[in-house]
């Protein structure tokens, strides 16, 4: 009733100031509780100030919500704003007049924009070829691992720093009847972000910075040493496989059936809200034996894309909604509720000053992993048609986990549809 | 096309009332059918911003692709197991309904409700029921030693899905068997029942020649449910997963085009599957439309 | 005999729960607590919850707009279900007359025109059909959402198949009535059709109500968000890995399924023949 009555009261004090409000729409795919947090952030900056009213629209998953928007464009029914995830960045940065960059937008609109106040990890992902920022990172998380605190102290071992350590870690919680791992998103994880820890290589034309890269990567002897010790996991019962959706990996560990999984920062908040148990958080571990000095991953989640085709006065809205966001306190409210990490170094330093981190040390880890020593493969990458491939990735990695396919079949196949994709997709680009 | 011995005449008035169906079907069918075709030869940019014309590139990847080609295997085979199965199981039931003297009407209600059943409102029921952390299914599947797995294991989501694909359609042909049983005559049964005591024998060789063309023209709608009506329920159960290994033919259109942005790749499997539903077409008027004129 | 009829019976019960039992399992399940159904998994019985879980499915809202509660969404489904069966009845009982009482040129080529709407499902010229509708401005409407669905023939063939069956001598002594083509429709053909209508009617409901995808992408409002698609939801919340509210979701899918289904029983000898002639 008292909803009713209050939904009534802002009905009303919408319809008197209607003649001075400018509606813009936000597409987006956070479901569940990230759904209700991009709520009360949209609702705050509606009730900030009178001018603009945004309304999210929660579009499914990432694919749904970029094919969504790819569809309404098609027909000049764009949103203003659309949320298009890591792998669709080429796709979008790629067309030109699809999308207007978030720092034209800024600028038009009046406000200082400085790609500097970003942290560096997530600075140049949605950038274009001149570092001016396309789209605007939101929900910027990074892959790490977490552990089951309770489970490795039975076992009496640590956290693992390295994919060596963590072969005697699994063991032993072996043979105290537990799998180590589950995973994921073997695509970002295994795949990509193998990639930025190790800094290797991705695709020619410098990750597709560059140019439109046609070849794609994969196919390289460090990553087929760590799908064969994956594999070899698997069959030892060290590391469990719950197929290619992002739950039926995370439940296994929030039910305690696995010691450790590898997941998002971003999926924090949601495992406090899952677990009855006490976790920890650490980085994503690497390969001693490829690279000493593993260094900082790939930011993962998406980012917010002011789309072409409105008028000034929308993008003005557009503006003031994207400066709202990326204020400290909002930026701060969002890492502490999603564990996305902080966007701008100005939040990131009001959560430390706030002592967000000594109470939530875990917290910390994603962004700290993303401010680790960055090296020449680790900004980004821009691969065409990259949905797909990802689609040809889950599929091997079912297949080779199956025991239906080889490491070095499951490679070749991924470089064959991936190399078609870039190659498809270079076409397409004028 | 004389259809009837009278008619009115007058020139407008018919096109009154054919127009507006006329009007709909351009619009919404031919305009987007023919959008499709012409798509199918181009390739296009997902934003639509740059299309090049490619020929029949689009029909050589897909002809060349070693994925296309399983998915279509995947497509007929899971087709045959659901035709075979839902056919089957609906005939049984059929055949002991009309037998029974009690209760026939209670029975058909009982066994025929699913049809109303939303394809992707059965599949979201399934996906609970084969769920590893609550479902009950999954729970008696495994204790029967079977480390059933429908998440990593193709065989086990395939017999997951063809099963749901049956329970959705036996309700549809459980009505047509049953109505063309009751089509046959009572004389004619009599006269079987004293020909052969046997109900077994009976049942081969009088009623089930009878029932045949009832048996082959279900078996085009039961093609034509598991190529395209099946659409939402793979799409809450299996997602076409694992390893794409319960990928259908008009999944793959929707993951190719609406996932995956490539409209012309997909296009192409659209047109494919028009030239698959036009040779079904044309073989239901061969060979099953004679079955109408009784 | 007897045995035999026995065993008749037993084979026939095993198809009615084979049928029933998976429905049964979400129906009682959604009278639990979340935390028994996360213990126990699914339940044989009902338990302690009662009807909670429906009040809950049906007056809470999950989007931003406060707009799309279960409610809601059963009202547009029955929108949807009601608009695409009525517009598609009219439109093709007008057509098939006009194809069968009238020498109408090109007959032959309207007729094949009609019917080759039958090749090519909704589902395969989505994206297309989509940008039709989106240039025609009918994005987030109930004509978006109601007319590419009325674009099929199976009624028209239906129609056109019954008006053949229908005697030349009514039309006879209509003419000799003075009886127009107007009145002839209105007066005669439409009550002769009435029972056929309805059993179309019933098919029709339920192909409209349990539309998936169309809705899916045609709407952005969440006022027009269909239960159908509704559900879609829950899927996204489970494979993200998090604990959906089980009772509530079990009772948006019965809600979902249950209007068309009261439907088909309630009126079971019309669909019956409504499901033979329609498919026919």
């Amino acid at each position: 009733m008292i909803k009713q009555t209050l939904g009534t009261l802002a009905l009303s004090a919408m319809a008197l100031q209607s003649f001075a409000t400018t509606d813009i729409e936000w597409w987006h795919a956070m479901g569940g509780a990230l759904g209700e947090t991009v709520n009360t952030m949209a609702e705050e900056f509606n009730a900030s100030q009178t001018d603009y009213r945004i309304t999210p629209v929660f579009k499914g998953s990432y694919e749904e919500t970029m094919t969504a928007g790819i569809s309404a464009f098609r027909a000049g029914e764009a949103p203003h704003i659309i949320q298009i995830f890591d792998a669709g960045a080429a796709t979008i940065i790629n067309a030109k007049g699809a999308a207007v960059p978030v720092q034209t937008v800024m600028e038009k609109a009046g406000y200082d924009f400085d790609i500097n106040d970003y942290i560096s990890g997530v600075r140049y992902f949605y950038a274009d070829a001149n570092d001016t920022m396309v789209g605007m990172p939101f929900n910027a998380s990074t892959p790490v691992l977490y552990y089951n605190k309770a489970l490795l102290a039975e076992a009496g071992v640590e956290p693992p720093a390295t994919w060596e350590e963590f072969e005697t870690v699994a063991s032993k919680l072996k043979a105290n009847g537990h799998a180590a791992l589950s995973q994921s998103h073997t695509p970002w994880i295994f795949f990509e972000n193998f990639h930025s820890r190790h800094n290797l290589q991705l695709t020619d034309a410098d990750n597709g910075f560059s140019g439109l890269p046609t070849k794609l990567m994969y196919n390289n002897k460090d990553l087929s040493m760590h799908l064969s010790k994956v594999k070899e996991w698997k069959d030892k019962g060290f590391y469990n496989y719950y197929g290619s959706a992002w739950g039926d990996n995370q439940t296994p560990f929030e039910k305690q059936e696995v010691a450790m999984w590898l997941g998002s920062s971003g999926s924090f908040g949601g495992l406090k809200q899952a677990a009855d148990f006490d976790f920890g958080t650490t980085y994503l571990p690497y390969w001693k034996s490829v690279n000493e000095n593993a260094g900082s991953t790939f930011i993962g989640g998406a980012a917010l894309f002011a789309m072409n085709g409105h008028t000034d006065e929308e993008y003005k809205a557009v503006a003031a909604f994207f400066h709202y966001l990326t204020l400290p306190e909002t930026q701060y409210f969002w890492h502490e509720q999603t564990g996305y990490v902080p966007i701008t170094e100005a939040a990131y330093e009001l959560a430390k000053e706030d002592g967000y981190y000594i109470a939530n040390p875990d917290a910390e880890v994603g962004v700290k992993q993303l401010s680790l020593a960055s090296g020449e493969w680790t900004k980004g990458y821009r691969m065409g048609f990259y949905v797909q491939t990802r689609e040809t990735i889950y599929r091997e990695m079912d297949r080779l986990m199956a025991g239906e396919t080889t490491v070095k079949k499951a490679l070749q196949a991924i470089v064959k549809d991936g190399n078609d994709n870039l190659k498809r997709f270079a076409r397409t680009v004028k | 096309m004389l259809l009837k011995r009278v008619h009115f005449s007058g020139s407008p008035i018919p096109y009154i009332f054919i127009v507006p169906q006329l009007l709909i079907i351009a619009v919404f069918f031919f305009w987007p059918a023919c959008q499709a075709v012409y798509l199918s030869f181009m390739l296009e940019d997902p934003w639509g911003l740059s299309s090049t014309f490619v020929w029949f590139e689009n029909y050589q990847v897909l002809f060349s692709s070693a994925e296309y080609l399983s998915t279509t295997l995947f497509t007929l085979v899971y087709c045959a197991l659901v035709v075979f199965f839902s056919l089957g199981l609906a005939l049984l039931l059929a055949v002991k309904a009309n037998s029974v003297i009690h209760g026939q009407s209670a029975y058909r209600l009982l066994l025929t409700w699913v049809y109303a059943v939303a394809p992707a409102v059965a599949g979201i029921t399934a996906y609970f029921l084969f769920n590893r952390h609550i479902g009950v299914l999954f729970q008696w599947i495994t204790q029967t030693g079977w480390a059933f797995a429908p998440e990593t294991n193709a065989f086990d989501a395939s017999v997951m899905l063809v099963l749901v694909s049956v329970w959705k359609q036996v309700p549809v042909n459980f009505v047509f068997f049953l109505a063309g049983l009751q089509g046959i005559s009572k004389s004619l049964r009599e006269a079987a029942q004293l020909d052969c005591a046997s109900g077994f024998r009976r049942f081969w060789t009088i009623t089930f020649p009878l029932l045949a063309p009832t048996a082959f023209f279900l078996m085009v709608i039961n093609i034509t449910y598991a190529f395209f009506d099946t659409f939402g329920l793979i799409d809450t159960l299996t997602q076409g997963r694992p390893g794409g290994a319960t990928t259908t033919m008009v999944y793959k259109v929707f993951q190719d085009g609406f996932l995956g942005a490539d409209l012309g790749l997909s296009s192409a499997q659209s047109v494919v599957l028009m030239v698959l539903v036009l040779l079904l077409t044309v073989f239901q008027f061969l060979f099953v439309e004679r079955r109408v004129h009784y | 005999m007897q045995r035999a009829s026995v065993f008749d019976h037993l084979i026939l019960w095993a198809g009615v729960i084979f049928l029933l039992f998976p429905v049964w399992m979400l129906f009682a399940s959604s009278t639990h607590s979340v935390e028994n159904i996360v213990r126990d998994g699914l339940q044989f019985l009902p338990g302690g919850n009662g009807f909670e879980a429906y009040k809950t499915a049906l007056t809470s809202a999950s989007g931003f707009t406060d707009t799309a509660t279960g409610l809601r969404m059963m009202m547009n489904s029955l929108i949807m279900g009601l608009g695409f069966a009525i517009g598609k009845i009219v439109i093709s009982m007008c057509a098939a007359y006009a194809l069968v009482y009238f020498r109408l040129p090109f007959a032959t080529f309207w007729f094949w025109l009609i019917f080759s709407t039958l090749l090519l499902p909704l589902e395969v010229r989505i994206v297309p059909s989509y940008e039709v509708v989106s240039q025609l401005g009918l994005l987030n409407s109930y004509t978006g959402l109601i007319l590419p669905l009325i674009a099929s023939a199976t009624a028209t063939f239906y129609f056109q198949q019954f008006y053949k069956t229908v005697p030349d001598e009514l039309l006879e002594a209509a003419q000799l009535d003075n009886a127009n083509a107007w009145r002839f429709f209105k007066d005669i053909l439409v009550p002769l059709s009435r029972t056929m209508m309805a059993a179309m009617f019933i098919i029709m409901f339920v192909v409209g109500w349990n539309q998936y995808l169309w809705p899916l992408m045609m709407t952005t409002e969440e006022s027009y968000y269909t239960i159908v698609m509704g559900i879609k939801n829950i899927l996204s919340v489970v494979r993200e890995g998090r604990v959906p509210q089980y009772n509530v979701a079990f009772a948006m899918v019965m809600l979902a399924m249950l209007p068309p289904v009261a439907v088909v029983v309630f009126f079971q000898r019309w669909f019956i023949q409504g499901l033979v002639e329609s498919e026919k």
